[in-house]
């Protein structure tokens, strides 16, 4: 299902091949209320790109980030990573996951383990169950780990307990533990609403120089437009579920701005689904 | 505020009836009447009066079967958690997806908790003879369905943000377990197996009733051979043994965190 | 990349190693210390999982003896039954009459302070002026530490056979357990609307009343009934010692080699327990 990458909006991408590819995708929340959080979704994502998703809370960006990795089933369309269908087959998922690194709002670090095992933990994916039973790793893990650290300048704190750090730093320990999965895509789901603005724009910038210096596509979920501005090179609107503008950041107009986000008033105060 | 009250009052003295009947039937059911408090807390008292003085040189003999109790309880405890915690992570929601599998888990430490240990115990003095290791089995099971059903608990509990994160790095389910879930609920179990100890400790002390090792034997003994100044001294090492157990076990909990 | 990153990593590298070592040996240690007692206590009790599997044909014989169990015995056990549940509600309700009082004199801040004149600044340092607080508690730890079945052996003894004694031994070991948890409980209310009620004048028994007693009820009464469930467990062995209850069909029926039916009594037990353990859990969770 591999097929030709379409006419490119973002300029000094043209050479690199296509690393995400979604298409048509939908998904319905069952339930009392059946909600519709997505509505025939499609982007493509070129390989190296770091590409924003922007939106109010509850326009479907964490939704569309969980079906890239299967974390939620959509409903219908497919979603293609690195040239391989996404099924939720165990198997071909867990492989598709190890290439695809996620971070999150609320870290989601494991706060009784040390900074190394939380970044350790990444590399599980490369692993039989046998060693993990005894939670060994081995040197070349480590070195891996100790260096995805490094790249977020948080290796002076690797042998302490993730619950002393502050957040800003729980999120750089996050990114390296994505990292250390040695991924080709990293989805990052909103990972600086937590944040106060000066750490925030610290953790977009190693989110940036990543996709910059590894080449790894870079997908984050924004809610904020000046965020948006000052770091993406392609943005994509979305909006009750529907993607309403793909280009690149210099052509967010005012008007488009209030298409994302004042369309339906009632959707910002909800939760992000 | 009073309208409202006189609105309920039939309702009141229907509930209040019914209470007072059931309450009464329940002490004719367990001969508790007046006339038999009044008989019988003298002779209690008049039990406790012969206990003084305790006959101090009998805890030569019983500190022997005291310690034995104490080892019945570790070993209860080991057991109950090697056999409590698969049964736990299989009784829980968020790690074992087969409702029947879940259903099976549930059922088992059901039963594990409804029989007491003292019946456990019958039991295993039957199928191995007397002696204390049939105690700690029976303790053993009884407490695997108690600290089974704490351990599911305690995972249905946690944080599933790391979970979710580590099922997006591609680990597998049993990775997951044991990279997300036990260190989360780690605390939470010691703190419930140091619980149940102290727990234990007190329960081995009747086991020796049905003949499975510990204090309880000597204890039975003593109060069929009517040897009062002996029973004060085996219930103050009961005390003693339990105080201490509580305080350490106290000043080791507050230390986990 | 950089010299400088290199050489971070590497450094941070060689420390892993030292860490690593280091929480070897601890692991050793504790692991070490840990096989030796479990190792030393198995022994002194003859753990022993051969005779366990030596006893497998004990037990199969036990329970091919058992089953399938006499159901038609279920109506010999009514009374039985009936006698287990109340002595549970006695044994709880008495438990909770007594402890409502013991819990107050059990928490620091609501037990009476006695000063004897010779209690000078040293002995309020060792805090005896907490002498009905330490005294409750020690009376609180007794009833606690000892199982309620010794209780029931005792009274047994002392006022003979029935379910009289069941229901004292109950109330006893449920007022330790309950007036000690409820003590802690009124130790840690919240000290603010305490000092609200302080200010607008009221005596110390008006603060109890109105700040402190409001504030632990629902606690309270979770755990009283959470009390209610584990007695109902408890009244069905109180029989093994003659203190009435399904506990006395079930040594009874044992005695006399009737194990069909002493099946019928572990039937009988798993499901008044199972069912008192729902319909509490139930409970709690509708008053909480």
């Amino acid at each position: 299902m591999n097929q030709e990458p379409p006419e490119t909006t973002t300029p000094g991408q043209e050479r690199n091949p296509t690393m995400v590819s979604v298409k048509d995708v939908s998904k319905t929340y069952a339930g009392a209320g059946a909600t519709e959080a997505l509505r025939n979704v499609s982007i493509e994502v070129r390989e190296g790109e770091f590409l924003v998703i922007l939106g109010p809370s509850g326009a479907g960006k964490s939704t569309l980030m969980r079906c890239i990795n299967r974390l939620v089933e959509p409903t219908s369309g497919s979603i293609i990573v690195d040239g391989r269908e996404v099924t939720s087959r165990r198997r071909e998922l867990r492989a598709v996951r190890r290439q695809v690194g996620m971070v999150f709002q609320q870290f989601n670090l494991v706060k009784r383990l040390s900074v190394l095992m939380n970044v350790l933990s990444g590399r599980l994916a490369y692993h039989t169950l046998w060693r993990s039973l005894i939670y060994s790793f081995n040197k070349e893990d480590k070195r891996i780990a100790i260096e995805c650290l490094a790249r977020v300048n948080m290796e002076h704190k690797t042998f302490q307990r993730a619950d002393t750090l502050s957040g800003g730093e729980q999120q750089r320990v996050a990114i390296a533990r994505a990292l250390a999965q040695q991924p080709k895509v990293i989805l990052a789901d909103e990972p600086v609403a937590s944040l106060d603005p000066k750490i925030a724009r610290q953790v977009l910038t190693y989110l940036k120089q990543i996709a910059g210096e590894l080449g790894i596509t870079v997908l984050c979920n924004l809610h904020q437009v000046e965020y948006a501005r000052e770091y993406a090179e392609r943005v994509v609107g979305l909006s009750r579920g529907a993607v309403v503008f793909d280009g690149p950041s210099g052509k967010l107009t005012d008007d488009i701005l209030q298409q994302i986000y004042y369309r339906d008033s009632e959707a910002g105060d909800d939760d992000d689904v | 505020m009073l309208v409202e009250r006189k609105k309920w009052r039939l309702h009141h003295i229907v509930y209040l009836a019914a209470g007072i009947g059931f309450l009464a039937w329940c002490a004719d059911g367990t001969n508790l009447r007046p006339t038999e408090l009044a008989s019988g807390i003298p002779k209690i008292a008049k039990y406790f009066a012969l206990m003084v003085p305790p006959k101090w040189s009998f805890a030569e003999i019983v500190w022997k079967p005291a310690i034995e109790t104490v080892y019945i309880a570790v070993w209860g405890n080991v057991l109950a958690s090697l056999i409590g915690l698969p049964l736990g992570v299989l009784a829980a929601r968020n790690i074992t997806r087969l409702a029947s599998v879940r259903f099976v888990a549930k059922s088992t430490l059901n039963l594990l908790r409804s029989i007491s240990e003292l019946i456990w115990a019958i039991f295993f003095v039957a199928a191995v003879g007397l002696g204390p290791f049939p105690g700690a089995v029976a303790l053993g099971m009884n407490y695997a369905g108690i600290l089974g059903r704490l351990y599911a608990e305690a995972m249905e509990n946690i944080d599933p943000g790391p979970v979710e994160a580590l099922q997006a790095t591609g680990a597998g389910r049993i990775q997951v377990i044991l990279f997300a879930i036990f260190p989360q609920v780690l605390p939470q179990f010691v703190t419930y197996m140091l619980y149940w100890f102290e727990v234990g400790v007190r329960s081995a002390t009747v086991l020796g009733m049905v003949g499975a090792g510990g204090i309880g034997f000597e204890l039975v003994t003593t109060i069929k051979l009517f040897e009062f100044r002996e029973t004060a001294v085996i219930l103050l090492v009961i005390f003693g043994m339990v105080t201490i157990i509580d305080y350490a076990s106290t000043l080791i909990r507050s230390r986990i965190y | 990349m950089t010299m400088t990153f290199e050489r971070d990593v590497a450094a941070t590298l060689q420390m892993e190693a030292a860490h690593r070592q280091r929480r070897f040996a601890k692991g050793l240690g504790w692991g070490g210390l840990t096989v030796a007692v479990l190792w030393f206590t198995a022994d002194q009790i003859g753990m022993n999982p051969l005779a366990l599997i030596k006893g497998a044909d004990h037990m199969w014989d036990f329970l091919t003896r058992m089953f399938p169990p006499d159901l038609s015995y279920i109506f010999f056990l009514g009374r039985a039954t009936v006698e287990t549940v109340q002595i549970a509600v006695w044994g709880t309700l008495l438990a909770v009459v007594f402890s409502i009082p013991l819990s107050l004199l059990a928490a620091r801040n609501t037990t009476p302070l006695v000063m004897l004149p010779w209690f000078t600044e040293t002995w309020q340092r060792l805090s005896l002026h907490l002498l009905v607080f330490h005294l409750t508690r020690l009376l609180l730890n007794m009833l606690r530490g000892i199982n309620e079945l010794i209780f029931a052996l005792i009274f047994v003894s002392a006022v003979g056979l029935g379910p009289f004694a069941g229901v004292l031994a109950i109330a006893l070991h449920a007022t330790g357990m309950l007036a000690k948890f409820c003590g802690e409980e009124i130790e840690g209310v919240d000290q603010g609307q305490i000092e609200a009620v302080q200010a607008t004048g009221a005596s110390k028994m008006q603060v109890i009343l109105f700040a402190v007693i409001p504030q632990v009820i629902p606690a309270f009464i979770s755990y009283s009934i959470f009390r209610f469930d584990v007695s109902i467990r408890s009244a069905t062995v109180l029989g093994l010692v003659g203190a009435g209850g399904l506990g006395f069909s079930l040594i009874k029926t044992m005695k006399l080699f009737k194990y069909y039916e002493t099946a019928t009594c572990i039937l009988v037990i798993f499901l008044l327990v199972a069912g008192a353990d729902w319909i509490c859990s139930k409970w709690r969770a509708k008053v909480i």
